[in-house]
């Protein structure tokens, strides 16, 4: 329970979480959204080397 | 003002008073800045924006190096300031090393603010932030500028001193917590920024004062290692604060200390030569220059970045799933505290970071497309992403958790406070990525009238450009309202706020 | 397991887990690839910023634009001199409180090598509507070989802040297409 003004994280501070090493580290939807990343940041950065082949010779 | 310590009864970590002091007075002047920043943006944007082009050329001009003097500088700096102090004498329990040095230092910052801001408004110093040689401004504008580096730099040697007063007086045990680390990071290239700042600095002082040349490619090479670096200061500082909002806020755990660590070591390693992406496209260097150092030495603080942009979600995802949150693969996001302004802001300053400001600041940085980028509106447009969208917004999210643990306040106007990371993200979403967008017609930035009036030549860019300046305009003042939601709360809840005692959990 | 906030004992070198390995490794190839693309670039694409780059002083500059002007000029546009040089020849730019001089007429598929420089303070050369940007620095000469592909009219803005009259900065460049540039140099490819 939060009350007003006080965040959360300090009228009721999460768990700790030391009760259990967890050996697995799954962390699958993170994979998912950091392969989102990636494939956003190959798209933008091939686009722009299309646009600028567009463009004058210069050298 | 005394030694005295007292004890948070939340995190359970021992304050020094001096250290409490000296973040809040840092805070408050941060804060300052922040509101002369914000009301300049709002001037500025209104001008850029052709359907009002608010104010005269030559205001334009002077507000726009007040913005980015106040929000760039002064903002971020004294900010980071108090989060040097916070990891350091707090985080480590620890007293601050040399208490009068430090409010020298932050005399000497203010006082440097003070000059800076003087020359600026009084129309002596219409240079904009990067003050190129051989623009010309009073000698008290470099002055400024000097005195507050040395400040900043006397604030930087004495956080090493805590850490090494908080190792000898053993206030903690094992290695220095990962925020620590972090900040530590920041500060050792807060040293290598600040000595490229001297190295321009007074030059360019003695030159204002007609005692020595200054060349101008030469100027832009050093300026940058000052204004690069200082970017990769807010950077490790973002990162770090990252780190302590993810476990204030839903426990996330750092899933391994090596990799983390190893990540801000990068940072440091990689940056002194950084300045190079801002000189691609400048007569001064040749390729292997350029593709080498553009790239910080194949791209490792890219890869550091890209790391953290990994092990700070993962993170908050293995706490929140060791804590019950592991149906499906977005249970741990979906169930998360949406509503405490510290989750949200931490949660848009990664994505507004990585995926706005991110991709274009690597896309831009390299060396041939430069020349589709450079000094058009994709500039600001990318680090708005970065340095707003990401570390100021994440600095305002920990902000509603120094509220509370330093200053000892509730929080003013709650529910306002619970949107405001959602206004000034979403606002600082549209904003940066209508800038970037205008920027790939072409459009200058820095620039007072883009429909060309008075030129020679006539140049219309397409009608789409027209448009998106004017969503950029709606987002940049959605972000500015944000802002002021920001100022208001916080100045509020820390003047006239109710005190934490009353009715808190003891 | 910890959080960030917290000093963690004992030794915390341990080897990482496969998700972070993964994620390391994978971030490291697409690093390898951002910094391939660049020398790539130089050798197989057509458009690089290095150029010939020399020092010059502001008068040595401004009197070589000078002469070049004398020997080329073919009109005047807004008191702007125009000037028409050979195929294949070095043309001079020169950016000064608040012009770009002068109007330069090109032709369609033939390399130049274009200096610039400024007389006076740093300018921005951009070129509308094609966005081709590169910083005009004084005290040097930055020549860069150009081969304009397509004819019409272009406009330079200047994109770095120069002063008060920074708006005003906008210069002019024509280029011929490519039919009239085989008029003009008797047929000769
Ligand atoms: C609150 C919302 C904000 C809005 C609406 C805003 C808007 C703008 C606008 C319109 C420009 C002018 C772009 C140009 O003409 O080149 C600008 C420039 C700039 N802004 Fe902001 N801004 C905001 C916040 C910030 C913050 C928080 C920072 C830094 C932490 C910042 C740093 C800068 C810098 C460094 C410049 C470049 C100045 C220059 O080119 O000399 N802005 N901003
Ligand atoms: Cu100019
Ligand atoms: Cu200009």
């Amino acid at each position: 329970m939060s009350f007003h003004g006080v965040p959360q994280g300090v009228t009721s501070p999460p768990a700790p979480a030391s009760a259990g090493e967890d050996e697995s580290h799954k962390t699958p939807g993170t994979l998912v959204l950091v392969f989102v990343f990636l494939a956003a940041f190959v798209v933008y950065y091939f686009v722009n080397w299309k646009l600028l082949s567009f463009l004058w010779r210069i050298g | 003002m005394s030694d005295r310590f007292r004890l948070c009864p939340t995190t359970g970590l021992k304050v020094h008073a001096q250290a409490d002091a000296l973040i809040k007075a840092n805070a408050v002047v941060a804060t300052v800045a922040l509101l002369i920043g914000g009301v300049t943006a709002v001037l500025v944007m209104l001008t850029r924006w052709q359907a009002i082009h608010l104010l005269p050329a030559d205001w334009f001009y002077r507000l726009l190096t007040v913005h980015g003097m106040n929000m760039l500088i002064f903002f971020i700096l004294f900010f980071e300031m108090a989060v040097l102090y916070f990891a350091s004498a707090v985080l480590l329990n620890s007293r601050v090393a040399a208490p009068k040095m430090a409010w020298s230092a932050f005399v000497l910052m203010v006082a440097g603010t003070g000059l800076v801001e003087w020359t600026m408004f009084t129309g002596r110093a219409d240079v904009l932030f990067t003050s190129y040689v051989p623009l010309r401004a009073h000698p008290a504008f470099y002055l400024g500028v000097i005195l507050f580096a040395v400040g900043a730099l006397v604030v930087v040697s004495i956080f090493f001193a805590t850490l090494v007063v908080a190792k000898r007086e053993k206030t903690y045990q094992g290695s220095v917590p990962l925020v620590t680390f972090g900040a530590a990071t920041a500060a050792i290239i807060a040293v290598i920024t600040l000595g490229h700042g001297a190295a321009i600095y007074i030059p360019t002082f003695l030159w204002s004062l007609n005692l020595m040349h200054v060349d101008a490619q030469v100027y832009r090479l050093v300026w940058w290692g000052l204004g690069h670096s200082s970017q990769q200061i807010n950077v490790a500082a973002m990162v770090s604060v990252w780190y302590l909002l993810g476990g204030l806020t839903v426990g996330a755990v750092v899933l391994n200390e090596k990799i983390s660590r190893s990540a801000f070591v990068l940072y440091v390693l990689f940056i002194s030569m950084a300045s190079a992406h801002h000189l691609l496209v400048d007569p001064g260097m040749g390729a292997a220059w350029k593709v080498w150092n553009t790239s910080y030495a194949m791209y490792l603080a890219v890869l550091a970045s890209m790391v953290h942009g990994f092990t700070v979600p993962a993170g908050m995802e293995l706490g929140q799933r060791l804590r019950g949150y592991t149906k499906g693969l977005f249970e741990w996001l979906r169930k998360a505290p949406w509503g405490d302004p510290g989750f949200s802001a931490l949660v848009f300053s990664v994505i507004i970071f990585g995926f706005v400001g991110g991709i274009t600041g690597v896309t831009f940085g390299t060396e041939q497309i430069n020349i589709i980028a450079h000094n058009t509106l994709r500039i600001p447009g990318h680090f708005h992403a970065t340095v707003v969208g990401g570390t100021a917004l994440a600095f305002m999210g920990v902000t509603y958790y120094v509220i509370p643990l330093i200053f000892r306040k509730r929080i003013a106007f709650w529910p306002l406070a619970r949107i405001q990371p959602y206004l000034f993200a979403g606002g600082m979403l549209v904003f940066s990525v209508a800038m970037t967008f205008a920027g790939t017609f072409g459009v200058p930035r820095r620039h007072w009238d883009i429909s060309f009036q008075q030129a020679p030549f006539e140049v219309q860019y397409a009608p789409a450009v027209d448009l998106v300046i004017g969503v950029m305009a709606v987002g940049g003042l959605v972000a500015a309202l944000g802002g002021g939601i920001y100022i208001l709360v916080t100045v509020w809840s820390v003047f006239f706020g109710q005190p934490m005692e009353k009715g808190a959990r003891a | 397991m910890h959080t960030g906030l917290e000093s963690p004992t004992g030794v915390w070198w341990k080897p990482a887990h496969r998700t972070e390995k993964l994620w390391v490794a994978i971030a490291f190839g697409w690093c390898m690839v951002l910094f391939a693309m660049m020398p790539l670039w130089h050798w197989k694409g057509g458009q690089n910023p290095t150029g010939i780059r020399h020092r010059v002083t502001a008068e040595a500059f401004a009197q070589r634009t000078q002469e070049f002007i004398d020997t080329y000029q073919v009109g005047e546009e807004a008191g702007i001199p125009v000037v028409e040089p050979p195929a294949g020849s070095d043309i001079y730019l020169v950016g000064a409180m608040w012009s770009w001089r002068p109007v330069l007429r090109l032709r369609q598929g033939v390399q130049y090598t274009l200096h610039l420089s400024s007389v006076d303070v740093n300018h921005g050369f951009n070129l509308y509507p094609i966005n081709v940007n590169f910083q005009v620095v004084p005290g040097y000469d930055y020549g860069l070989r150009v081969t304009p592909t397509a004819a019409g009219e272009f406009q330079i803005v200047c994109n770095e802040f120069c002063g008060i009259g920074h708006h005003l900065m906008v210069g002019k460049v024509i280029v011929l297409p490519a039919e009239q540039t085989a008029a003009v140099t008797g047929g000769a490819p």
